[in-house]
């Protein structure tokens, strides 16, 4: 008994038994798996598109290959222009999410870290807060000032986390998270200071935003937001095997001759990229970072090479599907998202808390 | 539903009189007036609208920092709005407090209570209770051939847009609080009752709250011939927020280039302007119905 649970922590730890064999069978099932998410959940919206609207205007797409609005008819701008977009922004957002709660996880060795943890997030929530209460709506260079702001936000919290954790030159986890639970604070107080002095129809417009919704981007803002995730994807990726040396401990990945200050500070700085993105794209979407590699890592073993990516597109499909949820639940009217991925994720966690915590790293 | 208790309560003038100084508000709460007040505090922009109007500005001597209308309220001594300064209020000696419900936090009403002052709450505030609540504070002030006459005056306004309104052909209405999310008025909501009055439709009309977030799929089936815009200095939807809707080329409302403006207080204040907002939204739905002879009254 004490030696197949040693076996099973070994397992769980190293993610020995990775074969390539393994990593490309389970990648496949998952790729699958989305896609059928995907069609899945565009068959479901507010209103019901026919199938045969949804044909003629792919057809007419891609024989005149415009999307243009006036040709398509109701239906196809339903289903093209907002559904469609929406459920790609919301696999893009949930994988994204997921894959930077396992880097987190992983390099501060915490499993309550997400992307929430360093309070990026509540950095770029602040700048969009601002940005609201300004008024600034003009757009420059095409780019809508609010993400914008909201990026900024995340970046001015992440170079300000940088100052107050770093000391002599290296980031040490205790420092950080610290850091990151009392800027977290600040941030909120300061949401709050705006919101409390907002004229009231306008702070419910910006609550109705912190709690998380997915909007259906033109399709030339999908298609830098895609391509921004599949960059960072990339980068992620190439450091997997790293993540897995790191989650044995500093001292060891040092000894195996590993820049761990320099390795750390790249991550963090690109895990607060993607936060600062997604968070200024969709406001503030909680526990898709903090529950889904979890989820993942009890199934299939804590191996980053397979970890990363099979997060990543769980956390698309559990995004995807909360919100299918979100919109679909009280139609006409929608529900932010992230109160659907909070109540479904929080008692799972809960779950795991309890009566799973010996599989937690 | 709801509504229809507290307008037996307060649209019976007999029981008002049953003691002629004690009055209930719309939470039920009994409150005994000794004197007539002459220090009033008002909580929300509407109240303030309706006390000007009925000429009880002078005794107004407290009002939140978003009443500008009439000009003079901006001159009062101001509190905040949801989160009223209790050291501010009770410095100012009032005896009598006007506040809406919504913004207004138990522990206050207690301390309020505890401290003697009055304290009128407006739970309900849809075009009936517009009616009543000027009728109430015109008893309360002494006020009320003033109210009553300022209560007809809206009330011909009204019938007079309904009768400029009713043969036309009705117009389907998107109200856009917020783009994104996108966030409108629903049934239940005083806007959504304006909108009806002017002769609109409202297109949230299936949604079952008053301020819904609506599916963009549900606005591009019901195909709105109107986007209307709230506008203003402290609230409303910037310029190139509403130039962003332009992208939904299938709407009625794009095709025809009817992206409309607002005043946004004209529309959040259930007060005395009422019929001066109907008059603008009747503009905007019906133009070419507009030159009718009850303009030159």
């Amino acid at each position: 008994m004490q030696n197949s649970q040693e076996v099973r922590a070994q397992w769980h730890r190293t993610g020995a038994m990775l074969t390539r064999r393994r990593w490309s069978l389970v990648l496949t099932g998952l790729l699958f798996a989305s896609a059928a998410v995907l069609v899945l959940c565009s068959q479901f919206g507010a209103v019901s598109v026919q199938l045969a609207d949804v044909l003629a205007a792919l057809w007419h797409v891609l024989t005149t290959g415009s999307l243009d609005a006036s040709s398509l008819g109701t239906g196809g701008v339903i289903f093209l222009q907002v559904r469609l977009p929406r459920i790609l922004m919301g696999f893009l957002v949930g994988g994204a999410l997921a894959a930077v709660g396992v880097t987190l996880q992983a390099l501060l060795r915490n499993p309550l870290a997400d992307p929430y943890v360093l309070g990026v997030s509540s950095g770029a929530a602040l700048g969009a807060s601002l940005a609201m209460l300004l008024g600034i709506g003009t757009t420059v260079l095409l780019l809508p000032l609010l993400p914008l702001f909201g990026f900024i936000g995340g970046l001015f919290a992440l170079m300000l986390i940088y100052r107050l954790a770093q000391s002599q030159g290296r980031l040490p986890i205790h420092s950080l998270l610290l850091a990151g639970v009392i800027l977290n604070a600040i941030l909120t107080a300061l949401i709050m200071f705006i919101t409390s002095i907002m004229e009231p129809n306008r702070s419910a417009g910006l609550m109705a935003w912190l709690m998380g919704s997915l909007i259906a981007p033109g399709y030339p803002a999908l298609a830098v937001i895609v391509i921004y995730v599949a960059f960072v994807s990339a980068v992620l990726m190439h450091k997997a095997q790293v993540l897995n040396v790191l989650t044995q401990g500093e001292e060891t990945a040092q000894s195996l001759g590993i820049d761990t200050e320099r390795v750390k500070k790249q991550l963090y700085v690109l895990t607060a990229l993607v936060t600062g993105a997604v968070v200024s794209v969709s406001g503030m979407i909680g526990f898709v970072g903090m529950v889904v590699p979890h989820a993942v890592r009890m199934m299939i073993g804590s191996d980053h090479r397979l970890l990363l990516p099979a997060s990543a597109m769980v956390g698309g499909m559990f995004l995807v599907v909360s919100d299918t949820i979100a919109r679909t639940i009280f139609a006409p009217a929608e529900i932010p998202v992230g109160i659907v991925t909070a109540l479904a994720g929080g008692p799972f966690f809960l779950y795991l808390l309890l009566w799973r915590k010996d599989r937690m790293i | 539903m709801k509504r229809r208790q507290q307008g037996i309560l307060t649209g019976m003038p007999f029981m008002a009189h049953v003691s002629s100084r004690s009055f209930v508000d719309d939470a039920g709460r009994r409150i005994y007036l000794a004197k007539t007040p002459s220090r009033i505090i008002s909580l929300a922009p509407s109240v303030t609208e309706m006390l000007f109007a009925i000429g009880a500005g002078a005794q107004v001597v407290g009002v939140t920092q978003f009443c500008d209308y009439p000009p003079e309220a901006t001159q009062r001594a101001k509190l905040g709005y949801g989160n009223p300064n209790i050291e501010t209020l009770v410095a100012l000696q009032p005896d009598l407090i006007v506040a809406p419900q919504e913004f207004l936090k138990p522990d206050l009403i207690g301390k309020l209570e505890q401290l003697k002052i009055p304290v009128f709450i407006l739970a309900d505030r849809m075009v009936e209770d517009v009616f009543s609540h000027i009728q109430t504070f015109g008893r309360m002030l002494d006020l009320s051939t003033e109210a009553t006459a300022l209560g007809m005056d809206l009330r011909q306004q009204i019938a007079r847009i309904k009768t400029r309104t009713q043969g036309a052909a009705p117009v389907r209405v998107l109200y856009v609080l917020n783009s994104e999310p996108l966030i409108t008025v629903g049934p239940g909501s005083y806007i959504d009752q304006l909108i009806g009055l002017a002769g609109g439709i409202n297109v949230a009309v299936k949604s079952a709250t008053a301020y819904p977030r609506l599916s963009m799929e549900v606005v591009l089936q019901e195909n709105p011939d109107i986007l209307l815009f709230p506008v203003g200095t402290a609230e409303g939807i910037s310029e190139s927020e509403q130039q962003a809707w332009r992208k939904w080329s299938t709407l009625t409302a794009v095709k025809r280039n009817n992206l409309r403006q607002i005043p946004a207080d004209l529309l959040n204040r259930p007060g005395p302007r009422i019929g001066k907002a109907l008059e603008l939204l009747a503009d905007l739905f019906h133009p070419s119905a507009t030159s009718l002879p009850s303009e030159n009254h």
